[in-house]
């Protein structure tokens, strides 16, 4: 699918639920789990608000703030009239018909802040929730962005070998954390969701903060660069020391229950069959109450920026699979013996099986 | 300045008590209490990874992953909700002084109830314009109505920075310097846009930075890094915003080896914008000098109407230096002056940090340029 394919099918859902005109909206903060719709629908990625009208024609406008980003927004979206502004609610009341009803949808807007929301519900008050045209035609990435997880999968690989070549006791959390994120900038990933720890028994992967790196700990790492806006994430386990064969073994079966997750993710499956599948393994060990809140919630998830679709790989999820969806496969599982554990690979569905984008899978590490 | 805001924040945020005792947030709640309304009785304080200077100020805590909510009383201990479930407690402690922290699920109720315990007394909200939108209807719908906001408040009170605040944006501005001075070597050695971008960064990073972020361009424009670009050019204009214990220093610099004039120029009207900033005086004269001595043609997009603004916990406070402010500096206060010039063959960006002494200001820092 490429980007034009993915906006005439845009259009074709507007058209199907009888809207005009499709307004998206979104604050600039590019979060991994809140998608982005004015992303999706014109491939870029603001510094500030930024505000999306596309009407039922395929007409578009972009209005980005700050107003000395036109020139970036102009580059990344030729097809589109853009226009910046330091506000740009003003803006869009601008560039709003001023006669006429039109069937307006919204996208973006419970998960905008809400000053900016507010504004806008004010201008378009009769205006309906329309996230699903935008988010249910980018379910499937476009060949540019598989290109481009596989690209983000292969720093994030790469950023795995410098943490294996860096981390050591005495290191702060934060130390470590922010010499992989830099190192991560410098193989090209413009930002990297770097979720790191430490500890002897780690409840669960969490940000990294000043506490030092002991002999004996379990570093939990989600290496998660993107590229290009297209986020690809390796989820991974290092035993400072020398691995116990309790541990070994745990991670073997984490392992073994995420490839029964990868086998499972096949074109009409549904991602809850996926997470069933893996926690079958693990039910089978006996560890059948860890495969719920608190312990875990999910299994795995859509990479965004700009669509997270297909959605968390969870037991209420009844997306059905299809060819071009990407999604995090990790069974992350805590085990009251070891702790929580990372282990996840992102995948790309092909037209027969799962596809993961990692050359190398999960295996328990030792530093030193 | 607007940059790209990352997806997570990783750089050290862990609450130093030797360099931010507890005894300076409880003067600063005491002193937001003064001056708001005394039918208010509690705050409820929204933080977000990328807007969160309120919270910051008054518990310490920089929410790295997920929204957070502090609830500050009149009489008696904060608490703060932080996200992620409770997990995430114990990675969040180390970040704040404040010591009864809960998970943060169902927001409206939990918030209901606070209302509830309180009784008679008011409940407001401190940044909530920053809530996602669903958030504040769920809490406008758990209270039964909308509270007020309070955010002027603390921001007024933000505004005046005490001595320990100016150690920690001094210690920022150190870092920029670092950065910028890794960048100039990294320019003078040829290498690409990118690459001298990076090297900056990884100075200020090496430094103990909690946040640097940087923009770069040709010819006065800016943008963020996208991807490596390994084509030099020269001169090459940097933005470079370094964050260190909480607080933000801003900096730009012309990188160029040979003499660029415009720069010279640009340093010029610079100094002359850091001589009107004494206590009492008004942002307006600031703004219009810069107006008068930059007419629109010779102007940059990126400082047109934007000469600086005060700085801090935030990247960007309230206190803009626009011709139409009443407001007036004063003492205590952090800012970052701006000045971008173009003549017909090449353009460029200067700035300062400034601290409003006494009597004048203190130059924190302040591009030289190359």
């Amino acid at each position: 699918m490429t980007f034009d394919e993915r906006l005439k099918a845009i259009c074709a859902r507007m058209h199907d639920r009888n809207l005009d005109l499709l307004l998206a909206v979104h604050d600039g903060a590019h979060f991994i789990e809140t998608p982005n719709p004015v992303t999706v629908l014109t491939g870029f990625k603001s510094l500030g608000p930024s505000v999306c009208l596309l009407d039922r024609a395929g007409a578009m406008t972009l209005i980005v703030a700050p107003v000395w980003d036109a020139e970036r927004a102009r580059t990344a979206c030729p097809g589109a009239q853009v226009d910046a502004a330091d506000d740009v609610i003003t803006a869009l009341r601008m560039m709003l018909p001023k006669t006429g009803r039109l069937a307006i949808g919204t996208a973006g807007l419970a998960v905008a802040p809400f000053r900016l929301a507010a504004r806008i519900m004010e201008l378009v008050p009769n205006a309906v929730p329309a996230d699903d045209v935008v988010f249910d035609a980018a379910a499937a990435k476009t060949d540019d962005e598989i290109a481009w997880a596989r690209e983000a999968t292969r720093i994030a690989e790469l950023n795995y070998q410098h943490l294996l070549a860096i981390a050591r006791p005495g290191m702060s959390e934060d130390e470590l954390a922010v010499e992989l994120r830099w190192h991560s900038k410098s193989l090209g990933a413009e930002d990297n969701f770097l979720l790191l720890c430490a500890g002897p028994h780690n409840r669960a992967v969490a940000p990294s903060n000043g506490r030092r790196i002991c002999d004996g700990d379990i570093i939990l790492a989600e290496i998660t660069p993107s590229f290009r806006g297209q986020l690809a994430q390796i989820c991974r386990t290092v035993v400072v020391g020398r691995a116990p064969d309790l541990l070994k073994q745990k991670y073997e079966l984490v392992v073994r229950s995420m490839n029964a997750g990868i086998a499972a993710a096949v074109p009409g499956a549904r991602m809850a069959d996926v997470c069933g599948a893996i926690n079958a393994v693990l039910e089978a060990q006996g560890y059948g109450e860890y495969c719920y809140p608190p312990h875990i919630r999910r299994r795995g998830h859509g990479l965004g920026f700009a669509s997270i679709r297909p959605g968390d790989v969870a037991l209420d999820n009844d997306t059905v699979l299809a060819p071009g969806m990407v999604f995090m496969i990790h069974p992350n599982q805590y085990l009251p013996e070891t702790g929580y554990l990372l282990c996840g690979e992102p995948v790309v569905m092909g037209e027969t099986h799962a596809e993961p984008l990692t050359r190398r899978q999960a295996t328990l590490a030792e530093l030193g | 300045m607007l940059t790209m805001h990352p997806t997570l924040l990783v750089g050290p945020a862990d609450w130093d008590a030797a360099r931010l005792p507890k005894d300076e947030f409880l003067a600063r709640i005491a002193a937001f209490w003064s001056g708001c309304d005394p039918s208010i009785g509690s705050v409820v304080i929204y933080g977000s990874p990328r807007d969160h200077a309120e919270l910051a100020y008054l518990t310490h805590f920089t929410p790295k992953l997920e929204p957070a909510i502090a609830l500050i009383l009149r009489a008696g201990e904060p608490r703060l909700l932080v996200g992620g479930g409770a997990n995430m407690i114990g990675a969040a402690k180390p970040l704040t002084f404040v010591e009864t922290l809960l998970p943060l699920r169902d927001a409206g109720q939990t918030i209901a109830r606070w209302a509830h315990e309180l009784g008679s007394g008011g409940l407001a909200l401190i940044n909530g314009g920053a809530m996602r939108f669903g958030l504040r209807q769920e809490i406008v719908a758990a209270l039964g109505t909308s509270p007020s906001d309070v955010t002027a408040v603390v921001a007024a009170v933000m505004r005046r920075k005490s001595m320990r605040e100016i150690a920690l944006v001094r210690d920022a501005c150190a870092s920029l310097a670092a950065a910028l001075a890794a960048m100039r070597e990294a320019h003078q050695a040829g290498r690409g846009m990118t690459d001298v971008v990076l090297a900056g960064e990884q100075a200020a990073w090496r430094r103990g930075a909690q946040d640097v972020r940087s923009l770069f361009g040709r010819d006065g424009g800016l943008a963020p890094f996208t991807v490596p670009i390994a084509e030099p050019a020269d001169p090459l204009q940097v933005y470079v915003a370094v964050r260190h214990g909480g607080y933000w220093a801003e900096g730009f610099a012309g990188l160029s080896r040979a003499a660029v004039p415009v720069l010279r120029a640009a340093q010029a009207i610079l100094d002359k914008a850091i001589g009107l900033a004494r206590p009492g005086a008004p942002h307006r004269d600031l703004a219009r000098m810069l107006a008068d001595q930059v007419p629109i043609n010779r102007s940059l997009p990126v400082t047109h109407k934007h000469a600086g603004h005060s700085i801090g916990l935030a990247l960007q406070e309230a206190g803009g230096l626009d011709a139409a402010s009443d407001e007036r500096f004063a003492a205590g206060e952090v800012y970052t002056v701006r000045v971008g010039l173009r003549d017909d063959s090449s353009a460029a960006i200067v700035s300062a940090m400034i601290a409003i002494t006494q009597d004048a200001s203190d130059v924190l820092w302040r591009g030289d340029g190359t």
